[in-house]
């Protein structure tokens, strides 16, 4: 999994030296971050229930035709299976936050999606607008630090491209 | 390779649930100067923490510098002063990452078994680890041995923490003592 701290390490590891100083001062600015992210991910962690649902029902708002017969949304399986899709985009978010990277949405989230959502004729724009939702949503410092939230949201535009 | 957090991260997506228990990655960034100060103590010292450790291990094993020791003749003494190096840098790659993935994967996966074809006698090799864990143990508390060590001495200078590091201590302890159990 990639990280700041991963990559110092496989960088030494390849050169076969010792962590140099510029290593640990790279890895200090990104503990410095961190702190921002992780009341971020407590955050998200707590409430993703809450934000998963919210950005669910914003999607199916924006598109009511998902919910007629044989659409995605037409069936109570299948809601229950998009409010996952959207739950599930929040939680590696969430993984995103507490490693300080974009290695779980990469991995776990993006790699393999458009195929998917190819073979199960799942259209991408209500995730986009989900995602867009949960985007605008958050409010600094009403829901988290300004900073905090300036990670949050990025990660957000990450997974939104990811998927425009 | 995981770190502490992407080894958080892992550890909840086999639940398939959100990273919810932040404490431990909390105290990781709080504490994150200690960690980088005691990789720093043990990279700026290595190549002293390895001659010694292997110089140690022979004053206490001469047959190992005899003819038909595993010591003897340089080639292979330098061959050995070369594997002491390379695991105490995994050990300082695990200790920077908090984590010791890279350790197992990269250093001691197979290791025992490389070490048994090529015939090195496991018990010095852990004699040698251990005075390293001594060493890294010292130089991360910042208190080595003024007794033992001589004109050789060398204080990291660091801030001082009223526990001089205990939990930074133990866990370097901790990858030393990974080395030893894989290699007996």
């Amino acid at each position: 999994m990639k990280s700041v701290i991963t990559t110092v390490v496989t960088s030494a590891d390849a050169a076969g030296r010792f962590p140099s100083s510029s290593d640990l001062e790279s890895v200090q600015g990104s503990i410095q971050r961190a702190a921002a992210r992780m009341e971020a991910a407590e955050k998200l962690g707590g409430n993703i229930d809450a934000v998963a649902k919210e950005a669910y029902d914003a999607c199916i708002k924006k598109y009511p035709y998902l919910n007629d017969a044989g659409e995605a949304n037409s069936t109570d399986t299948f809601k229950a299976k998009c409010h996952r899709d959207i739950k599930h985009y929040m939680r590696l978010i969430q993984y995103c936050l507490v490693v300080g990277g974009t290695g779980p949405l990469d991995e776990w989230g993006i790699a393999g999606s458009r195929e998917v959502y190819r073979a199960l004729n799942l259209p991408t724009p209500p995730y986009v607008e989900a995602l867009s939702f949960a985007r605008n949503r958050g409010c600094a410092p009403r829901d988290l630090s300004a900073q905090a939230l300036t990670e949050y949201n990025a990660l957000l535009d990450y997974a939104i491209n990811s998927l425009s | 390779m995981l770190d502490a957090f992407s080894r958080a991260v892992v550890t909840a997506d086999a639940s398939t649930t959100c990273v919810n228990d932040l404490s431990a990655l909390k105290s990781f960034i709080a504490e994150g100067n200690r960690r980088l100060d005691a990789v720093n103590a043990i990279a700026s010292n290595a190549s002293c923490m390895v001659s010694d450790a292997v110089a140690g291990m022979i004053c206490e094993n001469q047959g190992l510098i005899q003819a038909g020791g595993n010591c003897y003749p340089n080639r292979r003494m330098a061959a050995c002063l070369r594997d002491g190096e390379i695991v105490l840098r995994y050990i300082s790659y695990a200790l920077l990452a908090g984590d010791a993935s890279v350790l197992d994967d990269r250093c001691l996966n197979g290791l025992k078994e490389t070490y048994a074809a090529l015939g090195v006698p496991a018990t010095s090799t852990v004699r040698a680890v251990q005075i390293m864990k001594a060493q890294a143990a010292a130089h991360i508390k910042d208190q080595p041995s003024e007794a033992l060590a001589g004109n050789r001495l060398r204080k990291m200078g660091t801030p001082e923490t009223g526990d001089r590091c205990a939990s930074i201590v133990a866990e370097a302890g901790s990858y030393f003592d990974r080395v030893i159990s894989a290699l007996s």
